[in-house]
């Protein structure tokens, strides 16, 4: 039985552009066969037993397989004129869709895994940053957190200091905003939503609203791509596979702080598909 | 310049940028978008290749694509003895290496594709396909060990060697592991240990080959 | 008698330097030989989020992990981490080490109170390891002249010369992993051969 928790939830199931191309998409959502289809210019998400709710947000197609909870967040930075959204489309994980995202709020692991790009040694130092639940959206944030990246971004020409906040707006959904190397004082907005096929399986769908004019949308593409095939072969030799939720099974550090609360926020929120509850 | 019509998770482009780096050779990099937007099925792509496949290689006049062919022409611009010895013999054996990378493409790499970007195919024929490639691959390079040899063809690196890299390296990515072939792995640890090796994704820096940056 | 060695590779596969993935029974290990060539082997996993340890890299005397570059020194204590450089890792901090040894050029695992020795096997010529996707069964009945349980022993005749065999079993989840020895005056090339043939008959018995 899956949770009511886990079932409210709006999940990332589709590339909004490739359903409206006509394109019938048969897959997974907590373990359930659904179908992405285009009705009558609509998009329909079927289940086994009826149609789910739809929201088109972000490119992406979003559906909830229980009685939403809430609204699907917002991001109202991608609404700023002047910014190109970049689709990356879809790439499959064999790993819990909580470890994929607990692995985009990780900025230790850019030395070695995305070295000479997001990190490299000997600059591996993580910085004391802020962490929150924050209350009214009861989303957990990271903010003042701060790296230096040899190549931040596909616009990036040399090594700068970045600056992130780290945001988890739902569970299997993780926004970063990062400085800008293009336009001062703004900020690149990068997602990573994560449709959970199983508690083991998921297809991680990595969105962009960037400032950059001049970079080809195909290189944008391929930078993006590029990062999250290099976190792939972590997250699929991560064990066990589930998240451990119970403290003890894994050591965290204060650089661990983001996961630490999400992993919090999880546990007390009940989401727990995709987590291991008790130690193996 | 030479151009290379490119895709960065692809593993036959990638088979051509790391021939480039080892012979010192710099492209033009075109990124095409093979993935999602299936750029190379276009009309406008196919009009240079007519299969619709990547990667593309275009000198003046000439365009390649075949990976293996921009492989040869690559070595003898700038490396000749990338080419293997100049004997019948290892002429003849780099020759069947070449065609057996597409044996290699064929099942692992249609495991790799089928795993990471969704494409269809039968998961556990392409897995035992790759297993069976790979045992041959093991096979011969535990015969080159008994001789003293690293490489597959002659005494130092060759075509052959890079030609069959990419997708040997990659396996994991579609859920066949290389625990169970040894001579494979020090071979795959010797070619990542070349001067002017480029890594791509799911294929990381040997960080061993930097000394570390704190004494511990 | 049983032993609880149970063999994971050949020496000539794991040089200085080096990290790979060992196996006692279901327990997965990272076997590791420093940069002077001690020997380490840990469960396989990072104590900090997970990540398999056989995928990391050796620096000197150290493994580091992978995913955040945490180094471990052969005593499998937490040495460094690159995080947060100026912290002294806590002594709790350690990978989960099995005994591993070298001795007539095989790697032995075994839990870490293990009191016993490996077997020895002196006089032998390590060969090769490789995987069957059959059982011990099968590959019985595809040679006769193999006698025993863990390590199998014959006299096998092949090229018209009768070379001494020694397979060393390692079971998994899927099949079987055999790391062969031969008698020291045999052609490596031909037991070599003889052990592919030897493969594709034992698994030939399972399609049956």
């Amino acid at each position: 039985m899956i949770a009511p928790e886990v079932l409210n939830e709006w999940y990332p199931v589709a590339m909004a552009s490739q359903i409206r191309a006509g394109q019938r998409r048969q897959t997974q959502l907590l373990g359930q066969p659904i179908t992405v289809v285009l009705t009558d210019g609509a998009i329909a998400v079927q289940g086994p037993t009826g149609s789910f709710p739809v929201i088109e947000r972000f490119g992406h197609v979003w559906t909830c397989p229980g009685t939403p909870a809430h609204d699907l967040f917002t991001v109202p930075e991608v609404d700023q004129p002047g910014r190109r959204l970049v689709d990356v489309g879809v790439v499959r994980v064999k790993c819990s869709p909580l470890r994929a995202v607990e692995n985009f709020l990780d900025i230790a692991h850019f030395p070695f895994v995305h070295t000479d790009i997001l990190g490299a040694e000997p600059h591996t130092e993580v910085n004391r940053y802020e962490v929150q639940i924050r209350e009214d959206t009861d989303e957990v944030w990271a903010t003042k957190v701060t790296f230096y990246q040899p190549q931040a971004a596909k616009s990036a020409e040399v090594g700068i200091v970045t600056e992130y906040m780290y945001r988890v707006p739902a569970p299997t959904v993780s926004v970063l905003y990062k400085t800008c190397p293009v336009v001062p004082g703004e900020w690149d907005v990068i997602g990573i939503f994560v449709q959970p096929l199983t508690e083991e399986l998921c297809d991680v769908w990595p969105y962009m609203a960037l400032f950059d004019d001049v970079t080809p949308m195909a290189e944008l593409i391929a930078f993006q791509q590029m990062i999250f095939l290099q976190d792939r072969s972590i997250l699929e030799n991560q064990i066990p596979r589930l998240l451990p939720l119970d403290p003890g099974m894994e050591i965290p550090t204060q650089a661990d702080l983001t996961s630490i609360a999400y992993r919090r926020w999880l546990k007390k929120r009940g989401l727990t598909y995709g987590a291991q509850m008790v130690a193996a | 310049m030479i151009r290379l019509y490119d895709y960065v998770l692809s593993a036959s482009c990638y088979k051509v940028r790391l021939m480039a780096s080892l012979v010192g050779l710099k492209l033009e990099h075109e990124a095409v978008d093979f993935h999602p937007g299936l750029e190379h099925k276009s009309a406008a792509f196919r009009q240079m290749n007519p299969a619709g496949t990547l990667p593309v290689l275009m000198d003046g006049d000439l365009i390649l694509t075949e990976s293996t062919a921009m492989l040869v022409y690559l070595a003898r611009m700038s490396g000749p003895e990338w080419l293997g010895p100049d004997t019948p013999q290892a002429l003849a054996q780099v020759q069947q290496w070449l065609a057996f990378s597409g044996r290699l493409a064929a099942s692992l790499g249609r495991a790799r594709l089928h795993d990471m970007l969704l494409y269809p195919g039968d998961i556990d024929a392409l897995r035992r396909d790759g297993h069976d490639a790979l045992r041959e691959l093991e096979a011969a390079l535990t015969e080159r060990r008994f001789a003293g040899r690293d490489w597959l063809v002659g005494d130092a690196p060759s075509i052959a060697d890079i030609a069959c890299f990419p997708n040997v390296a990659l396996s994991q990515d579609g859920g066949v592991v290389l625990d169970d072939y040894p001579a494979i792995r020090l071979w795959s640890l010797s070619i990542r240990s070349l001067d002017r090796f480029v890594e791509m994704p799911g294929i990381h820096r040997l960080h061993e080959l930097r000394p570390a940056p704190v004494e511990v | 008698m049983t032993t609880r060695w149970i063999a994971t590779g050949l020496c000539h596969d794991l040089p200085n330097g080096v990290v790979m993935a060992g196996r006692w029974h279901d327990t997965e290990l990272a076997v590791w030989r420093s940069a002077s060539g001690k020997l380490a082997a840990w469960k396989d996993r990072c104590p900090h989020r997970g990540m398999r340890l056989s995928h990391g890299f050796v620096r000197g005397e150290t493994l580091s992990c992978i995913y955040h570059g945490w180094v471990y020194g052969t005593d499998g204590g937490c040495k460094h981490i690159p995080a947060h450089p100026s912290l002294v890792p806590p002594k709790a901090i350690r990978a989960e080490a099995f005994s591993c040894v070298a001795l007539d050029g095989v790697l032995w695992l075994a839990p870490a109170d293990v009191s016993e020795a490996p077997p020895r096997l002196g006089g032998l010529r390590p060969v090769r390891s490789l995987s069957l996707t059959c059982g011990l069964a099968a590959l019985m009945a595809a040679e006769s002249a193999l006698a025993g349980k863990d390590i199998l022993r014959g006299s096998v005749t092949f090229g018209g010369h009768a070379v001494e065999i020694c397979l060393l079993v390692q079971p998994k989840p899927d099949g079987i992993t055999l790391h062969a020895l031969c008698g020291a005056s045999a052609d490596l090339v031909a037991v070599s051969r003889w052990l592919e043939a030897l493969r594709f008959k034992a698994e030939e018995k399972v399609a049956e």
